[in-house]
């Protein structure tokens, strides 16, 4: 019954993480591909992790296992928002020294 | 072969389109990519350690997954500032 959880658990992981590939590569626009990027920093890894822990329970490859799925989840949304940003600033013709805030004198 | 390194295995797959994204569209598509291949190779070491029955194996998922937050931002802020 624990194997099957565990495959069944992978399977989905594996598959979150393949359809938010295809989808990076199939969307038209760096918005569009950011979207499937931030998505592919929490499904897959979540149910990856999932799958480990009922394999491990909290043992010490879990905890680390956790830890490295929460740098993930709370580290990446930081980088998609500043390439979202650089890609705005690219969109709207803004550079270092034209910015909003006035940049170089 | 068990179920972890099948996973990895499968993993793998998700290289070709980002590489194809990497070699065919605009820079920051291709950062973003890169950003989304950082943790799709952190998902496969995470994979590849417990396939190998390896805990130890797991600090270079944490290594990786810290590298490619930090490579996301320098990337971000270059482009940025073209």
């Amino acid at each position: 019954m624990e194997n099957i959880l565990v495959d069944v658990l992978l399977a989905a992981g594996v598959a979150a993480e393949l359809v938010c590939c295809l989808g990076v590569a199939v969307m038209r626009d760096v918005y569009d591909r950011l979207h499937y990027a931030s998505a592919g920093t929490s499904v897959g890894p979540f149910l990856v992790l999932a799958a480990l822990l009922v394999r491990e329970g909290l043992a010490s490859q879990g905890l680390e296992a956790i830890a490295v799925v929460a740098l993930l989840f709370l580290a990446n949304p930081l980088v998609v928002h500043a390439i979202a940003r650089a890609a705005r600033r690219i969109d709207a013709g803004e550079t270092a020294s034209s910015g909003p805030q006035g940049g170089e004198v | 072969m068990n179920a972890f390194e099948t996973a990895a295995l499968a993993l793998i797959a998700g290289f070709v389109p980002l590489g194809w994204v990497c070699l065919r569209e605009r820079e920051l598509d291709g950062v973003v990519a890169l950003e989304l291949a950082g943790v799709v190779t952190t998902l496969v070491l995470i994979c590849l350690a417990e396939g190998y029955h390896r805990g130890i194996y797991l600090g270079v998922a944490v290594v990786c997954s810290a590298v490619t937050w930090i490579s996301g931002f320098v990337f971000a802020r270059f482009f940025g500032r073209l």
